[in-house]
């Protein structure tokens, strides 16, 4: 049965991402070609300077030319604009991103693909890392403030919570950055490595240093709002008449808490934890540039200084992916911890 | 819903919103939010501050990367302040083809540090020549410039001493300091106006002592020939310390910037916000109502819009197009309707079921009387609320987008000044002035939204209450 359920939400989430692509493909198609075009021309400028010397300059003429529309027909573009939309969207669904126009990638590659793999791990160690901490801490001080609701620690962790609600992250990053990297100095600045990369088992231990003050941020401004989202959904629970039976058999309190209420409260607990990661992954983008975290963020940041289309394109495929695979995850444990999903009664 | 109904209803809510001290929080906050609108013009020095933003001539008298006046409280050596002067003195000549100016300008200088420049100021037309001379609190009168200026229509004149008065200062340094100091220092580090405020004795370079007192700054001018004459002389002093929240590296004023800033963030936030709850509420409502196959479409398209990650889309669409501050508004007006259909929809369903709609329904109300008329007041409670939590999230996704550049460079807004910040290397240079302000202003923006918000919630979900 929950196999079924699998395998529907998957198909429903690649129809989602087909169309998601076509209409990229739709809203980018003139600046792509426009990319294309240019990187198509001098490709065929470079075989033409190794054929000056064995052709006159008529035959040269001709040779750019046929060059010129064997690209073009490869690329599609010397079609209609519809199918060339459909062909653009049919590529990047095959994750065929082209080449970058400027950015390499660590080894000095240019396919886009390539590029952007190589950032995505980044990305999700530091967020999901952020993210485990978060949920951690929040769902633990949610519990708490629940149990006893309108009380000092319940009013003033949710006061807290309104005060950072609308506080950019990225913001604090800047003035945590201010503080601790120039005016006490106690953290690195940004990156992954140090210069020049320790040997040894530093090497391993640099990257978490250089972790610290990133992931810092991140929790600090993060748990607040779980903690918050937690005590509404526990609360609700906790007025149930079986969490009064549950204290009128005289079961510990802690059982009450984690045993029955945390049950039951786990499925929208889970849901807005992995709704919340996965827009800290998209909100991430600026976050990573301000500590040049070099994740899939701080490729937007580099793409768009360095005006390279492709890499940003293809970054932007491989995020909606990333985000997609999210949703259905959240589905995927939502099913799990809540029966009644899979076999197809009404939550 | 007659109109006295709807004044009843929001009564009742607004009696018990009143006792929610956060929710009043927020509300005086906002309050002040508008009022900082309101009057704006009075309480910024630059009134032309949005339209001249990037123009760099109206910031240029400004001293660069200026600290906030009020860190003079904090601090052991105090800094002379940025200051506009007129003339004290002021007589003029006038004979057949010439004219004679002689103004004269007290600064009291109290302070520790002295000013960074000296900026003479005027109208002038002709052949002009200018004497400057100044005349220190120990009695020592030095002349800083002479100089000819010709002009063939009327024209500003802009002196700024830090330039023009190198030599002067160099002669006095060397009359008064001792030549060994002198040779061990390079000429280009010694800042001109800075040295005519320190004890001319030895030691003038390396460890200068403020000389305190009345200084008086004495402009001759003599214009010759018809129609020259020299009008509205002034001295700017241009300080180390400047305004309410101090100077970043173009010279503009901070304060203005962020206070301008304002009125975009509050109409990005509102704007955005209620255009996209209603929406969403409607979008909710009319798919919970039909049912059936217009249901299932219409939740297929709310799926497909829920799964694209906005942030991205948003910076990608802004590199490629260049938008104006309306554009992103509709961008996210188009994105953010998502946020609140599914609440909507399932409390749709909930009204639906009830029995004064099976009633209309009987009586042979139309559907859109139903809508608009039985389910739509129901939910307007929960859409305030969805719309105040909005707010924040727009102002944050604009200064996103524009803290990497991508802005509408028409406007001032706080995420462009932050984008400035980090372009100037405010973060490296500790230029805290520069960065605090505007990040603090949408967090207080943000503040301000989420108390009235969460109150609003409070209220409307009996199960949180705690009393």
């Amino acid at each position: 049965m929950y196999w079924k359920y699998v395998l529907r939400r998957l198909a429903s989430v690649l129809f989602t991402y087909v169309i998601i692509i076509f209409i990229y493909s739709a809203l980018f198609n003139t600046v792509m070609e426009t990319t294309i075009r240019a990187q198509i021309d001098e490709q065929v400028k470079q075989e033409m300077l190794l054929q000056t010397q064995i052709m006159s300059p008529a035959g040269l003429k001709q040779y750019q030319e046929e060059r010129l529309a064997l690209y073009y027909k490869r690329y599609h573009l010397d079609e209609p604009i519809l199918p060339r939309i459909f062909w653009r969207a049919l590529s990047t669904l095959k994750f065929d991103f082209g080449n970058s126009t400027i950015i390499r990638s660590a080894a000095g590659e240019r396919k886009v693909l390539t590029i952007v793999a190589e950032k995505i791990p980044r990305t999700v160690l530091l967020f999901t890392l952020a993210t485990a901490i978060d949920i951690l801490i929040g769902v633990l001080l949610g519990m708490k403030k629940a149990q006893k609701p309108g009380k000092f620690l319940d009013q003033s962790t949710s006061i807290i919570t309104m005060i950072v609600y609308g506080m950019p992250t990225w913001w604090v990053a800047m003035i945590l950055i201010m503080l601790f990297v120039y005016k006490i100095g106690i953290f690195p600045s940004g990156g992954l490595h140090s210069i020049p990369p320790p040997t040894g088992l530093a090497y391993v231990l640099d990257p978490l240093y250089h972790l610290a003050l990133p992931l810092l941020t991140l929790v600090v401004i993060g748990f607040w709002g779980r903690a918050y989202l937690t005590r509404n959904i526990v609360l609700s629970t906790l007025q149930e008449d079986y969490i009064m039976a549950a204290r009128a058999r005289g079961l510990a309190e802690r059982k009450v808490l984690y045993g029955h209420t945390l049950r039951s409260a786990a499925p929208p607990i889970a849901t807005m934890s992995i709704l919340s990661l996965l827009s800290s992954v998209s909100g991430g983008l600026i976050f990573e540039g301000i500590f040049s975290w070099p994740g899939m963020g701080n490729l937007y940041w580099v793409a768009i200084q360095q005006n390279d289309i492709p890499v940003l394109m293809g970054n932007l495929a491989l995020t909606t992916l990333f985000y997609l695979s999210g949703l259905v995850l959240l589905d995927l444990i939502y099913g799990m911890l809540d029966p009644r999903i899979k076999v197809g009664g009404k939550a | 819903m007659r109109f006295k109904e709807v004044k009843d209803t929001f009564f009742e809510f607004w009696s018990e919103f009143r006792k929610v001290k956060y929710g009043m929080v927020g509300l005086v906050m906002f309050v002040l939010f508008l009022l900082i609108v309101i009057f704006e013009s009075v309480l910024i020095p630059f009134p032309e501050t949005g339209r001249r933003w990037r123009d760099i001539t109206y910031w240029e008298d400004n001293p660069k990367n200026a600290a906030p006046v009020w860190v003079n409280w904090f601090t052991r050596k105090r800094s002379a302040p940025h200051l506009v002067l007129d003339a004290a003195e002021f007589n003029e000549k006038k004979a057949a083809n010439t004219q004679m100016v002689e103004a004269v300008f007290k600064y009291d200088y109290a302070y520790d540090l002295p000013p960074l420049d000296l900026l003479l100021r005027a109208k002038g037309k002709g052949l002009i020549n200018l004497v400057v001379q100044l005349e220190r609190p120990d009695g020592l009168r030095i002349e800083l410039v002479k100089k000819a200026i010709r002009l063939n229509s009327e024209a500003p004149i802009r002196l700024s001493l830090d330039k023009e008065a190198a030599s002067a200062s160099s002669n006095f340094l060397q009359t008064y300091e001792d030549p060994a100091a002198l040779r061990s220092i390079s000429m280009f580090t010694v800042q001109p106006v800075e040295t005519f405020f320190a004890c001319a004795e030895q030691g003038l370079v390396r460890n200068p002592i403020p000389l305190k007192g009345e200084y008086r700054l004495k402009l001759t001018s003599v214009a010759v020939g018809g129609g020259a004459a020299l009008t509205d002389p002034s001295l700017t002093v241009a300080g180390r310390v400047f305004g309410v929240m101090g100077t970043d590296a173009s010279k503009r004023d901070l304060w203005s910037g962020v206070i301008a800033g304002t009125k975009w963030a509050l109409l990005i936030g509102l704007l955005t916000s209620a255009v996209s709850v209603l929406i969403g509420v409607f979008y909710g409502v009319t798919s919970a109502y039909f049912g059936g196959a217009v249901d299932l479409v219409m939740m297929r398209i709310y799926e497909v819009f829920q799964s694209i990650p906005l942030l991205p889309v948003m910076i990608v669409v802004s590199a490629i197009f260049k938008p104006s501050i309306w554009t992103m508004i509709l961008m996210m007006c188009s994105f953010f309707w998502v946020s609140s259909v599914r609440t909507v929809r399932s409390m749709g369903l909930q009204i639906k079921e009830e029995t004064y709609v099976e009633a209309a329904q009987a009586l042979g109300a139309t559907r859109r009387r139903i809508i608009f008329k039985h389910m739509l007041p129901q939910l307007i409670p929960y859409a305030f609320a969805s719309m105040a939590l909005q707010v924040p999230v727009s102002i944050v996704y604009e200064a996103s987008v524009s803290l990497l550049g991508l802005g509408d460079a028409t406007i001032v807004t706080w995420g462009q000044i932050l984008h400035d910040a980090m372009q100037g290397g405010a973060v490296l240079q500790g230029l805290w002035w520069w960065i605090v302000p505007p990040g603090l202003f949408i967090a207080l923006m943000g503040m301000t939204f989420a108390f009235v918000g969460f109150a609003m919630d409070t209220i409307l979900n009996p199960k949180l209450r705690t009393r």
